[in-house]
């Protein structure tokens, strides 16, 4: 029997009297690229966080690669293969460039290959040496994502990359994420940008209120009158 | 000729305050070291600091009362037991510490408890009395140096601190591990999800935390004198006063701190000495009130 890389089944995550999960189930197959889109405050992030470990959900369960990892730490995540980049990345800024993907190529990789030079993929080989303390939030994200590609993914969740990125910046990641894809990734971006989203994919899962509201194309998601509903207003 | 002389006594009695502040305050550094460094990793704030001084002080102890007088054995002593103990205290508190919702106010109140615990079972032990560790050390003639006498045994504790300071200097800045507490004093979840085994390495620096207190303890009789088994309290506030003048969660603050704090007591004691006391809060004060961050501060604490 032939597993998915990721099955999140009936996922529920409750903050106090919150339900910022309320039985969501999301599929990804290796080489895949699924998008999540949503207003703010749907759950994307807390699904995110759950499938990477950051939170424990209250109920359902995540398998990965066949074996049930709910409720592993980050750490043990980490080094079996799932990474995930951070909405707003916190580099070590007492450490270099280097340094912090050269943290996360010894602790996280654990055997896999993974790219050769993060830091070239993502565009920050001319600043190796530099203190992380000094670099702008674009260059912040894209350590975050060179950090995470370091660790050799096998399953990676992208939270929100693209944001203040202008169009050929836009153009030039989403044509990375594609080649990871094509390199056997499986992938889960998180994006506002709707333009962004349909570049990569034709997946796309609509999240509302903690739930999937609609899963299929952009294109479909359009014409879907709940889809309408959440983004316009009713 | 006779105002020469005087300014000449005074230059010396100040260099000899600055000279000898220096010495107090690089033990001092290495006093309050392991509270930032504590701080740092894991958000503790370890009221037990001075307590775990304290233990290391009767480590040496029990071994100057079985014929010791030289004081590297109660060191290596130190390293191994406070090292192994601080290795395995952690896995049953630290999680739960910092992953609770308030880790510096609920690690306040643990160590409180630690403080009362480790000084209930020396009073037991070892009795109210204050004690004295006669190192051999203490017998040694004072050295010669620019016309003024220091005592060999603070020179001998300032310089196993030195050594032990830059000891944890090379492991912060010059291994791995050093980079990656490093990266846990940046950002926790970032570092989980950089693969590295936070609680591991937290457990490390918990057991170095300890260790460099204890070891302070066993140099303590070289430059406090007597011990005794309360004597973690005035010692916890101290350290608290070094470490806040350099700047909270900054390991090379307490160095800055140290000294600062070693120079002004020994000025104070110079020029002053019924004020001495009060040099800490003082000090603590000012900075709280010019500099709330520390002197190396970069208005990062969130405390």
């Amino acid at each position: 029997m032939s597993h998915k890389l990721l099955e999140v089944t009936q996922v529920v995550k409750v903050f106090g009297g919150f339900r910022a999960l309320d039985g969501v189930t999301v599929q990804v197959d290796a080489g895949e690229i699924l998008g999540i889109v949503g207003p703010n405050g749907s759950g994307k992030t807390t699904l995110i966080n759950v499938i990477s470990g950051l939170y424990r959900p209250d109920r359902g369960t995540v398998h990965y690669q066949g074996r049930d990892v709910t409720g592993w730490n980050p750490t043990r995540l980490a080094r079996r293969g799932i990474n995930r980049t951070f909405q707003l990345p916190k580099p070590f800024k007492s450490l270099t460039v280097e340094q912090n993907v050269d943290l996360a190529a010894h602790y996280g990789k654990k055997g896999r290959p993974g790219i050769a030079d993060p830091l070239e993929f993502a565009g920050l080989s001319n600043i190796r040496q530099q203190s992380a303390s000094q670099l702008t939030t674009a260059q912040q994200k894209a350590l975050d994502l060179a950090r995470a590609l370091a660790t050799a993914p096998d399953l990676l969740l992208v939270d929100e990359l693209a944001a203040g990125l202008n169009p050929v910046e836009l153009d030039a990641l989403a044509q990375k994420l594609l080649f990871l894809a094509h390199q056997g990734m499986g992938l889960i971006v998180i994006e506002h940008l709707l333009g962004f989203v349909n570049q990569l994919t034709q997946r796309v899962v609509v999240m509302n209120a903690g739930r999937e509201i609609f899963e299929g194309t952009l294109t479909q998601a359009a014409e879907n009158p709940e889809v309408v509903a959440v983004y316009m207003g009713e | 000729m006779q105002t020469f002389r005087v300014e000449g006594r005074l230059l010396r009695i100040l260099f000899y305050a600055i000279i000898s502040g220096m010495l107090f305050g690089l033990f001092f550094a290495l006093m309050s070291l392991g509270l930032n460094l504590l701080f740092g990793v894991m958000r503790m704030v370890n009221l037990a600091h001075g307590d775990f001084v304290m233990v290391g002080a009767f480590i040496a102890y029990v071994a100057y009362t079985h014929g010791i007088l030289s004081p590297w054995l109660g060191l290596a002593l130190v390293i191994v037991i406070l090292g192994g103990l601080g290795f395995v205290l952690y896995f049953p508190i630290g999680p739960r510490l910092t992953g609770s919702y308030d880790p510096e106010m609920l690690s306040l109140i643990l160590f409180f408890g630690v403080s009362q615990i480790l000084e209930a079972l020396a009073v037991m032990v070892f009795g109210n009395n204050p004690v004295a560790v006669g190192y051999h050390v203490l017998t040694v003639k004072p050295v010669n140096l620019l016309g003024q006498a220091y005592q060999p045994s603070w020179i001998l504790a300032a310089g196993v601190s030195v050594i032990v300071i830059l000891a944890v200097y090379g492991y912060l800045y010059h291994t791995r591990l050093g980079y990656a507490t490093r990266a846990i004093m940046g950002d926790r979840e970032e570092s989980e999800s950089t693969g590295i085994n936070v609680h591991r390495v937290s457990a490390i620096v918990f057991a170095l935390g300890l260790v460099t207190a204890g070891l302070a303890g066993v140099l303590s009789p070289l430059v406090i004198g007597s011990i005794y088994p309360t004597m973690g309290l005035g010692l916890t506030i101290t350290a608290f006063a070094v470490v806040i003048i350099g700047s909270l969660g900054n390991p090379l603050g307490s160095i800055l701190g140290g000294l600062i704090y070693g120079i002004s007591l020994m000025l104070m004691e110079t020029y002053l000495s019924t004020w001495s006391t009060m040099v800490p809060y003082v000090l603590l004060l000012l900075i709280l009130l010019l500099r709330p961050t520390g002197l190396l501060g970069k208005g990062v604490r969130r405390a």
